[in-house]
């Protein structure tokens, strides 16, 4: 019996339609995080300048009224999402002049970044509005859903088009599987992307044919800050409409693991992001039937564990051939 | 002076230099918001001190604070252990956390699952944590070492699983359900930390910890592990050509540094709270790289760095008690001197660029 509600409730439209809000703000991150990675620079603070970004929105939104009194109204979320992208980008630029300038551990840098934000937030949300925990007494803006016309009356397709209350999904939802297309082909398609893959590859030949590796890596982590920032906008603005202390909740290290999990390209990682998404829509409509939510919670992070540990199983076998092949050519 | 003579001098110079600015820009951030900030600051930097007051003769004010600098400094401590070991090997595990919170769990488990008479069951707590830490770190390292896993994502994802654990159990197994929170029923007295000072909750933890140092200063400064942690940080190729198995030294970094997390976990548990409840203490696991930077690696530096950081820390909720800014300065306070002290190339490069600019100006003054 519980097995076929479960498998039901899968196969409906309005679960992928979940599926799909719950990914959103783990593609965006790791498209950022991908860039960053592909170009030699691990961004450990995706889950910093998500928070800071969704804070910066929702402040920014709600206090638009009064900073920018000439401003319409339909454009404080877009305020407020300039803003949180500006902080976005900064915070990756600050991460690329501490690691480059001045030879920091990027590592560390990151979880420093990391800590600053989850600090920051609070600190600066409690003397906005004089609460520690949500802004919740503050009016915010919320980011616009599209709705796709004329197919809220198709059973199945509405739902799946537009969610089940036929509403549409919010902008971030369509940037985020944009995103993903235009990342894979600006790696694949231009010299830019080459040149980043290179500088990430192998930094000593990608400058010894002439490509600024400082540059690329500047360029990469104020991009992957753009892109994390766009996920935390989505949280604040889109899928909530408030900023909560520490919202994130470790969706930017999860955005990592989809990075790894997808193998380091945009596709790979779009899926992986659907996967935790999934999982994730999983466990809460479980909840309510036998299997404990946080047991499906526990699978995507194991099955990224298991898929870093096949990754290297698979390479180091590679390299084992390709040495083998080598010692049976030069064997006299 | 030679060469290592100056370093050692440097060194230190350039940490507390660090620590300064750092607070100075935390003083900083504080007057942009508060409307009293040098009331505020004075809380965060004097508050955990205990008053000696001669009023109605001999009596020490306030000891429950300085109490609460003991019990943070020695949490952070044990935490601060656990990663200089890891860091020392250069080994990013950022497993503490989940460590820490198994290791709770575990106190939880025995606490309330087994009856014992006193010493034993406490003991046996205490074990379980550190055997469940040993065990949650050997994973990472033995993926590491043997599959070349990568121990960033690693951990953080075994940190997902462990919290997921946490709740697991907790919710379905542990629970009271008789209590308005998510928690357990207080642990029987048998499986809690016997108390040192009166009115405080400074525990018998604070002496395993200090124990833990000597332990931890002893295995890497004098034994054949601490020698080849510190090869294998400085170079892995070198230290496999001098005959070291980095493999062995990898995993077992990364286990060893879970033991002294677990214990951590414990000290919430069966020393502080004395009962387990959700939400423990997110984030507490990765204080703990803050205080093993300030050290240097340095266990006998760690118990200094720790006890500064706690001081603040307990500084910065008496501040939040008592004035309009939050406790969470010290947080940025914290990554602040992150990014000042592994910036090596931090002074040279303010040297370089106020000599830049004078040059800039006596160009000026030449062309002028």
């Amino acid at each position: 019996m519980s097995l076929e509600v479960v498998l039901q409730s899968i196969f409906s439209a309005a679960f992928i339609a979940t599926v799909i809000r719950v990914a959103t703000p783990l593609i965006l991150p790791a498209m950022g995080g991908l860039l960053s990675d592909l170009g030699g620079v691990i961004n450990i603070a995706l889950e910093g300048i998500m928070l800071a970004a969704a804070f910066t929105g929702v402040i920014v939104s709600g206090f638009a009224p009064q900073w920018f009194p000439g401003a319409p109204a339909w454009s404080y979320p877009w305020l407020g999402a300039l803003a949180g992208v500006l902080v976005g980008m900064a915070m990756g630029w600050l991460i690329a002049f501490f690691h480059l300038e001045l030879k920091t551990d990027i590592i560390l840098t990151g979880l420093a970044m990391n800590i600053l934000a989850s600090g920051a937030t609070v600190f600066l949300m409690f003397s906005f509005t004089g609460d520690k925990g949500s802004t919740s007494t503050l009016a915010s803006a919320r980011l616009p859903s599209l709705q796709i016309p004329f197919v809220n009356n198709v059973p199945v397709l509405g739902t799946l088009l537009n969610g089940e209350n036929g509403t549409g999904y919010n902008i971030m939802s369509y940037l985020a599987f944009a995103l993903v297309a235009v990342i894979w082909i600006f790696l694949y398609r231009t010299p830019a992307g080459a040149h980043l893959r290179a500088t990430g590859e192998m930094p000593d030949a990608a400058q010894s044919v002439g490509i600024d590796i400082r540059r690329v890596r500047y360029q990469a982590l104020v991009a992957s800050g753009f892109c994390a920032a766009l996920g935390g906008l989505y949280l604040s603005m889109g899928y909530l409409s408030i900023f909560q202390a520490n919202m994130t909740a470790g969706r930017g290290f999860i955005a990592l693991a989809v990075i790894f999990l997808g193998n380091r390209n945009p596709i790979g990682a779009l899926i992986a992001a659907l996967i935790f998404g999934t999982a994730s829509a999983l466990g809460t409509r479980l909840g309510t039937m036998a299997i404990p939510p946080q047991f499906v919670e526990m699978i995507p992070p194991a099955v990224t564990i298991a898929a870093l540990i096949i990754y290297n199983i698979r390479r180091r076998a590679r390299i084992n051939a390709a040495a083998r092949r080598f010692q049976e050519q030069t064997a006299p | 002076m030679n060469m290592k003579g100056m370093t050692k001098f440097v060194e230190p110079v350039r940490i507390i230099a660090v620590v300064l600015i750092a607070l100075a820009i935390g003083f900083v951030i504080t007057a942009l918001v508060s409307k009293e900030p040098v009331q505020a600051y004075t809380a965060l930097l004097t508050g955990p001190l205990p008053r000696l007051s001669f009023e109605n003769g001999f009596e020490i004010k306030n000891i429950n604070r300085f109490g609460n600098w003991l019990e943070e400094s020695t949490t952070l401590i044990l935490l601060g252990l656990a990663v200089s070991i890891v860091f020392r090997a250069r080994q990013f595990s950022l497993g503490a956390e989940g460590q820490m919170l198994l290791g709770a769990l575990m106190t939880a488990v025995i606490a309330l699952k087994l009856s014992l008479p006193f010493p034993a069951h406490m003991l046996l707590a205490l074990a379980a944590a550190m055997i469940i830490g040993f065990l949650w770190g050997l994973i990472p390292g033995l993926l590491k070492a043997y599959l070349s896993v990568d121990e960033i994502v690693s951990t953080l994802m075994l940190n997902v699983i462990a919290l997921q654990l946490f709740d697991l159990l907790l919710f379905n197994w542990l629970r009271d359900p008789a209590a308005g929170f998510v928690g357990t029923v207080p642990f029987p007295t048998s499986a809690v930390l016997p108390l040192l000072i009166p009115g405080t909750r400074v525990s018998f933890m604070t002496i395993l910890m200090l124990i833990a140092v000597v332990v931890v200063w002893f295995l890497m400064a004098r034994t054949p592990f601490g020698f080849e942690l510190k090869m294998l940080g400085a170079n892995r190729k070198f230290a496999e050509y001098g005959g070291i198995n980095t493999k062995r030294v990898i995993a077992l970094s990364m286990a060893v540094s879970g033991i002294l997390a677990g214990l951590a976990g414990a000290h919430l548990s069966m020393g502080l709270l004395k009962r387990l409840t959700i939400n423990l203490s997110p984030g507490l696991g990765f204080e703990g790289i803050v205080v093993a930077l300030l050290a240097r690696n340095d266990p006998r530096w760690v118990l200094l760095a720790g006890l500064f950081y706690g001081y603040l820390r307990t500084g910065a909720q008496i501040m939040e008690r008592s004035s309009d800014v939050t406790r969470e300065v010290v947080l940025i306070i914290q990554a602040i001197i992150i990014l000042l002290i592994t910036a090596e190339r931090l002074f040279p490069f303010v040297q370089q660029w106020v000599q830049l600019r004078r040059s800039r100006e006596e160009v000026v003054v030449e062309a002028g």
